[in-house]
């Protein structure tokens, strides 16, 4: 008895050395999640393929890729993972060569194999690296997505532009992903990196922050002097990147952020917003990837134009609260005494009403309209940022370097932007990416109950409230949209979640 | 409460200020004649002669010349440092202050200790008050002309009742504040309720004398003044659609709410107490993964889609569940508790394993264990108990919510609650209901955080000992 369960223990411990090696290794967990979405995408279509009425063929055949493409990418895994257990060298060559096998798969829109096949490909990977994977596969995701288009009778006179503009960059994109290649492996990326670090920059024009990123982490590594310190905020983003649903958080909001770009280029608005009685209602195909709503107005390319929309509320109506917010509780937080009483007397009225009321309220009186939304979800949600600029304020201000700020006689503004607002951020940096999620939330919910954006803007609320009048015959008009806030809302949120973990003081 | 207990109350709180306000209020004829009694025996008794025998003393002891010196150098070094031109004669008047001053609260710390070996005590308001509670006669008069002072005092020394009172009365000022934020916003406003119910065939006369009978013609601090009164005998008036009272209306929806409340709140807390507990017991485990997984969907996704998605499969196409909601039939409940409980039970889940994450690593929790306790006991009652306070503030957070009426689940199952009542009234806009309605739930709203904070007492002893001292 006694024996049997030392053995136990023995084996317990093993696994447990197995799995800290298994998550250490970035290939693995990377090629596990990949395996486990497309199985999981696999079940789901195959689901919704053969109990609907008809099977149509070009759903079958997506279900098929995508379980040729789990098994495939299950096999590699488990190759990977007896590699990383067995041997002390790690992954052999020959199973890195395999990882080129996976890349072609992302045309079927499977980022998670992309992903997982560029991270076996390689055996050292820096940051400079993972940033211009992922900027590349922002960019192919852009190019897929539009070219979805070509399926349509016809498509927007800049179509082609945009679509040569986005191939030009995915190319130079790709030049960059050998330059980092060669060039950055160093303690200090090389001098010849610059040209491409400029390219990289200019990628923020499309929306790509990935690439703007890697221009600006090459060109702040290259300019740091002191070789032994790193520089902070790159340090950040490199704690960032070691977890990996932060990553794809980040993925899915920049390629919210370049689609919405993009569109203007590529899509056609007035298939988004003008009536179309010849399609409509149309079920879901190749033209019309989310099917037609009952005015005959493209779903899918709805979404797309929704997504700007709910970012740039999303982010303004997060902006104005932490300016305004910011101020009253850093002026409340700093000087305290009477000003902290009264600017948290008139907080705690605003708080005592809940932000969605609130919302209604300011809309019930200014009328529907999106400056209005704008303004409203703004107003209800600056008593949170106060209350945590506050706090932060507070907790700072005691300390011994505000009280060396002012015995060397600086001024009290001096001290608020200068010292404690950049000591202050982290919190607010969290809150706010959580809040942007949650302010598309909170737009969609107001659209839907026809208080948000005025009902002719394609607003995936609005779109989502066209679609529950045709729930019982045409369902797919209500689902599509949902799923898509739910992505950007889940993106935001896994996003905060890392960033949160990155910024912690404590975890460095 | 005996004698001297009342008095030693009396002169704790005639020392705040904010509650001498109060005393003068409530107790109006007891202050009065205690002022009187006050001001009579003031200067008259043995501890203002001892003051004054001493006064005299020292300044014939030249005490006042040395005080003055002092206080003159002072002046001027202050002046000369902060650069300030000031006359002499000014200078010196303000010296002469400060050591009239200064003398007279040294002979008053010396005439206490003084008075003290005599048992001499100096006369003020307190004093009196407890000279003049040992007349039996005027003890009766006093308890029944100022019943609400004594009320307050008997509040006063409790300190949990203390905290209640002094928090219902912040909350008072509260509801006023948001009754001047919405009808401020209302006023501002472009929207015209009157051609939105008489139609746009209405005349000019028609709508004249809409906004006369509803007062709207009014100016802004009438109809603000107005909006007060009715607030305080809790008659918020008729609503434009329908002229029905909006009190008897937002009551009648009250028990829709409630319920519907109640059972989000029990889905919820059946869900996502044990996952959060589990996935804290065993973290970065398959099921702490998993489980946090589903709570960061369940926070992502809206709630009316998730509605929409469970009609859909459970009522559509199953039909196992009735699509909109029944007044009296319990099963259709069961698709807007679900929707608003699994979005509920996500931020609590989360909040629960991470409360309990950080209570987990405790050096208590550690003596815990080693003193022998059942694993379940240090979960349940150390590790849940300690961790416990963020949990309660998010129910209370979550429940005050619902109970403000969750809008859009609400306008998905088709349930006449509370918040469906706002947003259909607010397209016109119904100034009383929407005014009325945001009143209602902010008081609901500020009621729960009172409730939640009382408890905290209840749970954690080292709130309650805080609250002791209060």
């Amino acid at each position: 008895m006694a024996k049997e369960k030392t053995d136990r223990k023995e084996d317990f411990y093993l696994k447990k050395v197995y799995k800290r090696k298994l998550s250490g290794s970035l290939e693995f967990t990377t090629a596990k999640l990949s395996y486990q979405v497309s199985f999981v995408l696999a079940v789901v279509l195959a689901w919704l393929t053969f109990t609907g009425e008809t099977v149509s063929p070009v759903m079958a055949a997506v279900t098929g890729v995508y379980a040729f493409e789990g098994v495939i990418q299950l096999l590699i895994a488990q190759r990977i993972r007896k590699e990383v257990i067995q041997s002390d060298q790690g992954i052999t060559d020959g199973t890195r060569k395999l990882g080129i096998l996976l890349l072609p798969f992302v045309v079927t829109g499977n980022f998670f194999i992309f992903i997982a096949g560029a991270m076996l490909v390689k055996k050292e990977k820096n940051l400079e690296y993972q940033l211009a994977i992922y900027s590349l596969l922002v960019t192919i995701f852009v190019i897929i997505i539009s070219s979805l288009n070509l399926f349509k009778e016809y498509v927007v006179s800049t179509f082609f532009i945009g679509l040569g503009l986005y191939g030009l960059y995915a190319v130079l994109n790709f030049i960059i992903v050998l330059a980092v290649n060669k060039y950055t492996f160093g303690k200090k990326p090389d001098k010849k990196f610059m040209p491409f670090a400029v390219i990289c920059l200019f990628g923020i024009g499309l929306g790509n922050v990935f690439a703007f990123m890697l221009g600006l982490i090459a060109i702040g590594k290259y300019r740091n002097k002191n070789e032994e310190v790193s520089v902070e905020w790159i340090d950040v983003i490199k704690r960032l990147f070691r977890n990996y649903t932060a990553v794809i958080g980040m993925f899915l909001v920049v390629f919210f952020i370049t689609i919405s770009i993009g569109s203007n280029l590529t899509f056609e608005y007035s298939v988004a917003v003008e009536n179309n009685f010849m399609t409509r209602l149309a079920e879901p195909s190749l033209a019309y990837p989310f099917g037609c709503d009952d005015y005959g107005r493209c779903v899918f390319t709805r979404i797309v134009f929704g997504a700007s929309i709910s970012l740039i509320i999303g982010i303004i109506s997060t902006i104005v609260p932490i300016i305004f917010g910011g101020i009253l509780g850093a002026v409340s937080g700093y000087y305290g005494g009477k000003r902290d009483n009264a600017i948290m007397r008139v907080m705690d009225i605003l708080n005592a009403v809940p932000s969605i009321l609130l919302a209604i309220a300011i809309i019930a009186a200014f009328g529907v309209s999106t400056v209005n939304l704008i303004l409203a979800l703004s107003v209800s949600s600056i008593p949170a940022y106060a209350r945590t600029v506050r706090a932060q304020v507070l907790g700072i201000s005691n300390q011994e370097f505000v009280e060396a700020a002012k015995a060397c006689g600086a001024k009290n503004g001096t001290i608020i932007f200068k010292h404690i607002i950049p000591n202050s951020l982290a919190p607010i940096i969290v809150q706010a990416t959580m809040g942007i999620g949650s302010a598309v939330l909170s737009t969609s919910s107001l659209s839907y109950l026809g208080i948000g954006v005025e009902p002719h803007i394609p607003e995936w609320g609005n779109v989502l409230k066209a679609g529950s009048t045709f729930l019982e015959t045409n369902p797919y008009i209500a689902i599509y949209p949902g799923l898509a806030i739910i992505i950007i809302v889940l993106a935001f949120n896994f996003f905060g979640d890392g960033l949160r973990d990155a910024l912690d003081p404590k975890l460095k | 409460m005996n004698k001297k207990k009342m008095s030693s109350t009396f002169a704790r709180m005639y020392r705040n200020s904010q509650y001498r306000i109060c005393l003068w209020i409530l107790g109006f004829f007891t202050m009065l004649v205690t002022f009187f009694t006050y001001k009579s025996k003031k200067g008259k008794d043995q501890f203002a002669k001892i003051l004054a025998d001493l006064k005299a003393e020292y300044e014939r002891q030249g005490l006042k010349e040395q005080f003055y010196k002092e206080a003159l150098r002072q002046v001027q070094k202050k002046n000369e440092y902060f650069k300030k031109k000031v006359s002499e004669s000014e200078e010196k008047k303000q010296a002469e202050a400060i050591a009239e001053k200064n003398l007279l609260q040294y002979s008053r710390d010396k005439a206490k200790e003084r008075g003290e070996m005599s048992n001499v005590s100096e006369i003020t308001m307190a004093s009196c008050y407890e000279d003049l509670l040992a007349n039996p006669a005027f003890l009766a008069v006093s308890v029944i002309l100022s019943l609400p002072m004594y009320i307050l005092m008997f509040l006063y020394v409790r300190p949990i009742a203390k905290y209640v009172t002094e928090r219902l009365f912040l909350m008072i000022f509260v509801l006023f504040g948001v009754t001047w934020l919405v009808f401020t916003i209302l006023y501002i406003a472009p929207m015209d309720p009157a051609t939105n119910i008489l139609g746009p065939t209405a005349t000019q006369e028609q709508i004249d004398s809409f906004n006369k009978v509803y007062g709207l013609d009014q100016p802004y601090l009438t109809q603000l003044f107005t909006t007060f009164k009715s607030l305080i005998t809790f008659d918020l008036g008729n609503s434009y659609q329908g002229n029905e009272n909006v009190i008897v209306a937002l009551m009648s929806k009250f028990p829709v709410t409630l319920m519907v409340t109640f059972w989000s709140m029990l889905v919820a807390l059946i869900i996502s107490i044990p996952a959060g507990i589990i996935s804290a017991i065993k973290p970065y485990s398959t099921f702490d993964y998993l489980a946090m997984f589903i709570a960061l969907l369940g926070l992502s996704i809206p709630n009316f889609w998730l509605g929409l998605m469970l009609i859909l499969q459970f009522s559509i196409e199953l039909g196992w569940l009735p699509a909109t909601f029944q007044p009296g039939n319990a099963v259709s409940f069961i698709i807007p508790a679900i929707v608003i409980g699994t979005g509920m039970s996500a931020s609590i889940a989360r909040m629960t394993r991470s409360s309990m994450l950080e209570v987990k690593n405790s050096d208590y929790i550690l003596t815990a264990r080693s003193k022998g306790l059942m694993e379940k006991k240090v979960v349940l009652k150390h590790i849940l108990g300690n961790a416990m306070i963020p949990i309660i503030t998010m129910v209370g957070m979550s429940f005050s919510n619902l109970m403000g009426g969750a809008a859009v689940t609400e306008k998905v199952s088709g349930i006449n609650g509370i918040g469906s009542y706002i947003v259909d009234k607010q397209f016109i806009p119904d100034i009383p209901v929407v005014l009325a309605g945001v009143v209602y739930i902010s008081f609901i709203v500020s009621l729960m955080n009172l409730m939640i904070d009382i408890l905290y007492a209840l749970i954690d002893p080292r709130i309650k000992s805080k609250m002791k001292n209060y």
